[in-house]
């Protein structure tokens, strides 16, 4: 009986076409991500059934932490250079190019004025280590700094919206506390974030 | 002629050893590109979150003293107070806060369906706006109004504040409640189609209300 010959073929498949596929996903994951600075905090948002999704420019965000303590951020570098030049006037203090630099491309801030110069010239240990022993920016009464840069952010920034991220265990008062200081700077809308819940399917019949 | 002859020796020795580009294949070896573009493509799949945030837009009054006169009146049948309390518990009362005749008491939690569900209460209390609200959505089913998210909304909140009969609902988020509790009790605010709501601070009689409800 003659042998049947398998043709030879070259092992190699011709994977041109995977490549392309590999290639344009690449392409559309680098064009769609956004890489944003280490935020100081994790919040733990509620959920809501809400769907108005969050603006992705032009927010003023409030971030309240489990334990209390309050942060700031705005998104936008010349916006921050903006409002920490106002801030620096309100406090009377200065700050030099470089912190200037560096809080341009921080995330969250939440430090007392009289340590955010230390803060910004630190390095990132430096920082985290700052950020776990921060206590937030003030909020009581007697130096109420969170008012000032709401102040300053709302002067720099007239068209943004104010969004407060607060964890599902912040205390009310403190809550209570930051919308009285919004209240106060003449912000009587705001937003807050929460994440998507399934809500409840119908009403029960009654 | 030497030098000729030199000349067409060197000439036929160049023509032999001609340097002749070697045919090589015109494939070229993909591997390591192929490689680091998934080792990107991993990359970047595992550092993009989809999922926006949600937001809730709450509007306070403005803080400003009002004069008695330009306070508005609300029929006591029609609010309901809910007081957030320690530990997710819910007190709730008809009517409005008197310290001298202190209103009956009720305790709720947050469960959609349990027997002291604030959910059902709300929904019970709020049926006249709620069933509105669904006919609005009946409408849109049957092609009266047009099927567009914000017509629709339009539509929704122009039923909700005109209803005068419905439910007028005051917040009051305890000290010792959380932010979870009061961000859930807007959420039921927004399923059962409260129109009128607003988170108030409590009163001293409330304090009292809350110590003495067990």
């Amino acid at each position: 009986m003659p042998k049947i010959k398998v043709p030879k073929k070259s092992p190699s498949l011709d994977m041109t076409p995977m490549v392309d596929l590999a290639f344009l996903l690449v392409t559309f994951f680098m064009l769609t991500t956004k890489f944003r600075p280490d935020e100081p905090v994790i919040v733990d948002q509620p959920s809501s059934v809400s769907e108005i999704p969050l603006p992705d420019k032009g927010v003023i965000m409030l971030t309240v932490d489990g334990k209390g303590r309050v942060f700031f951020n705005v998104e936008g570098q010349q916006m921050r250079a903006d409002i920490l030049d106002r801030i620096a006037e309100q406090f009377k203090v200065t700050f030099d190019e470089k912190q200037k630099k560096r809080f341009c491309v921080l995330a969250s801030v939440g430090m007392p004025i009289n340590k955010l110069g230390e803060y910004l010239s630190s390095d990132e240990d430096g920082r985290k280590k700052m950020n776990l022993a921060t206590a937030g920016i003030p909020i009581d009464s007697t130096s109420n700094e969170l008012a000032i840069w709401v102040n300053s952010a709302r002067k720099a920034a007239p068209r943004y919206s104010i969004a407060i991220k607060g964890d599902r265990d912040a205390d009310i008062p403190t809550i209570k506390r930051v919308i009285s200081i919004l209240q106060d700077n003449k912000a009587n809308r705001f937003a807050l974030i929460t994440n998507l819940e399934a809500g409840p399917a119908e009403a029960p019949k009654q | 002629m030497a030098e000729v002859q030199q000349q067409e020796g060197s000439e036929k020795g160049g023509k032999h050893k001609k340097v002749r580009a070697k045919k090589s294949s015109t494939h070229i070896d993909m591997t390591p590109m192929v490689d680091l573009a998934f080792l990107l493509l991993t990359f970047f799949i595992l550092t993009t979150t989809f999922s926006k945030p949600k937001t809730m837009d709450i509007t306070m009054p403005v803080k400003d003293q009002i004069k008695e006169e330009d306070r508005t009146k609300v029929p006591a049948s029609q609010t309901v107070s809910v007081i957030l309390t320690k530990d997710d518990r819910i007190i709730w009362y008809v009517g409005i806060d008197d310290p001298n005749t202190p209103p009956e008491t009720h305790v709720g939690d947050f469960s959609e369906n349990g027997p002291m569900s604030i959910h059902k209460m709300l929904l019970e209390k709020n049926k006249l706006v709620y069933d509105q609200v669904k006919m609005v959505d009946d409408s849109v089913k049957r092609g009266l109004i047009e099927d567009k998210e914000d017509i629709i909304k339009q539509h929704k909140s122009a039923v909700k504040a005109a209803e005068k009969k419905g439910l007028i609902v005051l917040i009051k988020p305890d000290e010792s409640s959380k932010y979870k509790n009061l961000v859930d009790i807007l959420d039921e605010m927004l399923v059962c189609n409260v129109g009128r709501y607003a988170i108030v601070d409590l009163s001293d009689s409330e304090k009292e209300l809350v110590k003495n409800t067990k």
